[in-house]
């Protein structure tokens, strides 16, 4: 029988989108429960660690986003096919975040001259390498026509697509300088489950202050 | 044919560490090799992403070392038992960053004030938090006298006990308020692969 899935969020997209999207490109079924930012109090302490993204699984809850996209990936058949294939597409995944982390850092920052030192940090050195290092693994893989890894969709494609929309509140056009990459975001945007998702998802702020997460 | 494995890291524990736990227990051969400071420029281009540990797997680099973490888990049946023992698993791995990111900014603090601060928080608030948490997740498993998930040693425990030293660097005697937690220390220091890795490995600060 079928699990029944609930993932349990903010109204945004921010950590659950991955998930969101994972849900969406494997047409499975779940409940997408978001509550307000006011309403977060009333929830917190009834999760594992006392933040979100939960996904309750048959209502065993499962915390950190990482561990929900990476069980539902595996779940889904969208984790890669061999052991080695997983370990790039986590590799992956573990990047997105060395690439998104320093957004929120540099959002939270009160220090004016130390928050601009961090942006240009960001924006012309780390960005910029990261970036590289993805789009080198990309055109590597099917002259960069296809997936990160291997020859279908893996979840890995799907933290790329979501990362490179964080991007833009911090660093604009992220992809002038690498147009495999742009070209890779507009073909997974155009994939039909996808394309349906993007279409349906609720008009919520999308990257914004109020979606850099701060766990005090 | 087993295949060669090569953990490419500084001469320090820091992020290569749990890799090599992993070896440890599983008793399977690996080239720890450790490179100095001043050699790291030289090698930094030949890396996936510009950042260690890598690990090689036959000649092939993977990077990232929760990815290498992961990976070699899985290879070495360390991961969990089950897909939903192994997502319980993947998510105290996950908490190990959330508990240990808060370190780099008091270390980079150079204002004694503001360190103090940050220091107060880290281990009266945060640092807690999730010990408790973590303590209440290890009690409802053989009542805190085994391990964090199954019947068995998985990566949990490992992260965990990796990253007790890194959490002492942000607040002192974090286990104090947490018995369960010290014992389960103790007991995983005292495994006799593990307590042969802590004392044969190179004695380094980090």
């Amino acid at each position: 029988m079928a699990h029944k899935y609930k993932l349990i969020y903010f109204d945004r997209r921010g950590r659950g989108e991955v998930a969101r999207l994972l849900f969406a490109a494997a047409g499975v079924e779940y409940e997408d429960f978001r509550f307000k930012k006011e309403e977060w109090p009333k929830y917190k302490g009834t999760t594992p660690f006392g933040q979100c993204p939960v996904l309750e699984v048959d209502g065993k809850p499962l915390t950190q986003s990482n561990a929900i996209v990476r069980h539902l990936a595996r779940e889904f058949g969208l984790a890669g096919k061999t052991a080695w294939d997983q370990a790039q597409v986590d590799m992956i995944l573990e990047t997105m975040q060395d690439i998104a982390n320093p957004i929120s850092v540099i959002c939270l920052c009160k220090d004016e001259e130390e928050k601009h030192a961090l942006k240009a940090t960001y924006e012309e050195e780390t960005l910029p390498r990261y970036l590289e290092a993805v789009q080198k693994i990309l055109a590597a893989n099917k002259d960069g026509k296809g997936f990160l890894v291997g020859d279908e969709m893996t979840v890995a494609d799907l933290s790329l697509f979501w990362t490179l929309d964080c991007i833009p509140v911090m660093v604009k056009n992220p992809t002038a300088k690498f147009p495999k990459l742009q070209e890779f975001r507009d073909r997974i945007a155009a994939v039909p489950n996808i394309a349906a998702w993007l279409e349906k998802l609720p008009k919520t702020a999308d990257w914004d202050n109020s979606n850099v997460e701060h766990n005090p | 044919m087993a295949p060669k494995y090569k953990l490419v890291y500084f001469d320090v524990k820091g992020r290569g560490e749990l890799a090599r736990l992993l070896f440890a227990v599983a008793e399977v051969e690996y080239e720890d090799y450790r490179f100095k400071e001043e050699d790291w420029p030289k090698l930094k281009g030949d890396t996936p992403f510009g950042q260690v540990p890598v690990l090689e797997v036959d000649g092939k680099p993977l990077a990232q070392s929760n990815a290498i973490a992961r990976y070699l888990a899985r290879e070495f049946g360390l991961a969990g038992k089950t897909a939903w023992d192994q997502a319980q698993v993947d998510m105290i791995v996950e908490t190990m960053q959330d508990m240990g990111n808060p370190v780099i900014p008091i270390f980079m603090c150079k204002n004694e004030e503001e360190k103090a601060k940050l220091t107060k928080t880290y281990a009266e608030e945060t640092l807690p938090r999730y010990m408790e948490a973590l303590q209440k997740i290890l009690v409802a498993n053989t009542e805190g006298k085994g391990f964090f998930v199954g019947d068995e040693m998985t990566l949990a425990d490992l992260a965990l006990f990796a990253s007790f030293d890194w959490f002492e660097a942000g607040a002192k005697n974090p286990l104090e308020k947490f018995p369960k937690l010290q014992e389960f220390k103790d007991r995983i220091a005292s495994c006799p692969k593990i307590a042969a890795w802590l004392e044969k490995r190179p004695k380094t600060e980090f």
